[in-house]
């Protein structure tokens, strides 16, 4: 369990996290979601002793993270990959990381073989590319065997195979019931594996919710309809309640009516109907809507 | 309580200090550039006194009082050369974990930054104090060996010449950690080496363009002054006793770790 409560961060004049407060519950995957900037990395360095918050506090598993003896214990994290010294090979790299928490060397050997990197222990880090580091980052993470994790961007530079196996690990993790807390800017692939989200803007809340829910409620909801009758059958749709609006090559985006409604209402008027689909939203779409206000970097209108 | 608590308590605190020194150490060991650091200072400093040791063997014979320089010069190869790469060790230690951000993972290892100072200090400097040591004594034989042959050398049970030497090997552990607080302060390599260099070298350098006798007052207190008075059989009028030289050279590295405890301490990681 993580509890976030009233955390607040400022650089000088720039306030990087806002009064943010949330809980990471056992059991799931969480994920963490935000802008460039919105405070993701900043919140999960105040979680782990590293930044101190300006104001608020963060504790996990009921301690404050400095007041945790051995912590690698309690949570395993992983915040860059890239964080590692390029001499070092990587049974060395995770050795040292264990044993200042008394964790021994069987259980570096463990995890070398779990991260599929037990061929390359031997080798200097400097050699590895982005993905072999997150496999050993994420290694380094799990020493402990935590009940807690904070994973920040840990699909990033793995390939699709290395996608599939780190959505499988983290969801078995979770089934497990430890409390796994995720930031990534793959919404496809945070679709599939978490099951709610904490989604922040400029240090604030801006959802907290089950994925499933999030998305549902997104206002991109709606049927696509492909009609040769399209035009007399957007005045009937509209009477009935529904509205409509074109949706490209002669095709209506109907709100508002279920399809079968609007199936029924077609042939009741003899109008031939081509296409009949109900379309979900996408994550990555209900989360554009939502932080469409609250991106800092924006490469500008033209790019979305 | 509760297992989460348990586990929280954890075992004692000595246990867990030793866990940080064997981690440290394997830090320390792994990475091939600190064997290729220590295996240049041992090349350097061993080769300068070979050096030195023949340049003054044939020189001409020495005035009243030669002897001492002769204990002196066996050592000039570490305050020329030794020094510097002994305490750009230390300086890595830090500034090599800020520079890839792996000083986060150690903090998140080892919340408590005074102990991962304390422990990397130890290890650094106690790997850099028996290079010291030993270098120390092979510099010592090595020059005196050359020496002996023109009757020009001395002895370790000669009166003084122990600990001179003793002392010799110290200078090296001094600068490796007053070199490791740097860099946990200044955190980039070459910045720390500037503030090395500065301190080791240019504070007395400095001090000789104060009047006299404010040049001896204040440089006596230098880690450079300090360090020739303790390997020197006769020690300089002006300065300090070799004894209390030892204590400016150890209230140097001490120092320095302290400002560098509350800094990383007080600092975002």
């Amino acid at each position: 369990m993580i509890e976030v409560d009233r955390l607040a961060k400022r650089f000088g004049p720039v306030t990087a996290v806002d009064g943010l407060s949330f809980t990471v519950r056992p059991g799931h995957v969480t994920g963490f979601l935000g802008p460039n900037g919105a405070g993701k990395t900043t919140t999960m360095r105040i979680i782990l002793g590293l930044d101190s918050p300006t104001s608020g506090t963060a504790r996990v598993q009921g301690h404050r993270y400095a007041g945790i003896v051995r912590p690698l214990h309690q949570v395993g994290s992983l915040l860059d990959a890239n964080a590692v010294h390029g001499g070092r090979t990587a049974w060395f790299h995770l050795l040292s990381i264990a044993q200042s928490n008394g964790i021994g060397r069987r259980r570096v050997t463990e995890l070398l073989q779990l991260t599929g990197l037990e061929a390359v222990a031997g080798r200097r880090v400097k050699g590895f590319s982005l993905g072999m580091r997150q496999r050993l980052g994420i290694a380094a993470a799990l020493l402990g065997d935590p009940p807690v994790l904070l994973l920040d961007e840990p699909a990033n530079g793995l390939d699709p195979e290395g996608i599939h196996w780190i959505r499988l690990l983290l969801r078995s993790l979770a089934a497990e019931g430890r409390t796994l807390l995720v930031s990534s800017h793959l919404m496809s692939e945070m679709a599939l594996t978490a099951d709610r989200l904490i989604i922040i803007g400029r240090g604030r809340l801006l959802a907290d919710a089950p994925t499933e829910r999030f998305v549902d409620a997104s206002a991109r909801r709606d049927v696509l309809v492909r009609s040769p009758g399209a035009g007399e059958l957007a005045g009937l749709l509209t009477a009935a309640g529904g509205s409509v609006a074109p949706a490209g090559g002669g095709a209506l985006a109907v709100t508002g009516l279920e399809p079968a409604a609007i199936g029924d209402l077609a042939a009741a008027h003899g109008i031939a109907v081509h296409e009949l689909i109900p379309r979900h939203p996408s994550l990555e779409q209900a989360y554009l809507d939502l932080t469409g206000d609250s991106v800092d970097y924006r490469a500008g209108r033209a790019a979305r | 309580m509760s297992a989460a608590q348990a586990r929280a308590a954890g075992p004692g605190a000595i246990v867990r200090g030793r866990d940080i020194l064997v981690s440290e150490w394997t830090k320390l060991r792994s990475v091939r550039s600190n064997r290729w650091t220590l295996l240049a200072v041992a090349i350097v400093t061993i080769g300068s006194a070979a050096l030195v040791g023949s340049v003054f063997a044939s020189g001409p014979p020495p005035a009243p009082g030669g002897p001492v320089t002769a204990l002196t010069q066996s050592f000039l190869g570490y305050a020329e050369y030794a020094v510097l790469p002994a305490g750009v060790l230390g300086i890595l230690a830090f500034s090599s974990e800020y520079a890839t951000g792996l000083i986060r993972t150690t903090y998140a290892a080892v919340p408590r930054r005074w102990a991962v100072l304390g422990a990397k200090a130890a290890v650094v400097g106690a790997a850099a104090l028996i290079a010291g040591e030993v270098l120390a004594f092979t510099s010592f034989w090595l020059t005196q060996a050359i020496l002996s042959g023109r009757h020009r050398g001395l002895s370790l049970s000669q009166p003084g010449v122990a600990g001179a030497v003793l002392a010799a090997g110290v200078l090296l552990g001094v600068s490796a950690v007053t070199g490791l607080g740097l860099g946990a302060i200044v955190r980039h390599v070459a910045g720390a080496v500037a503030a090395l260099v500065g301190l080791v070298y240019l504070l007395s350098l400095a001090c000789l363009l104060l009047p006299s006798p404010w040049d001896d007052r204040i440089g006596r207190f230098t880690i450079a002054l300090a360090a020739y008075q303790v390997v020197a059989l006769q020690p300089q009028r002006g300065l300090l006793s070799p004894a209390l030289s030892m204590l400016v050279l150890a209230a140097w590295p001490a120092a320095v770790l302290l400002a560098a405890g509350v800094v990383i301490s007080r600092r975002d990681a």
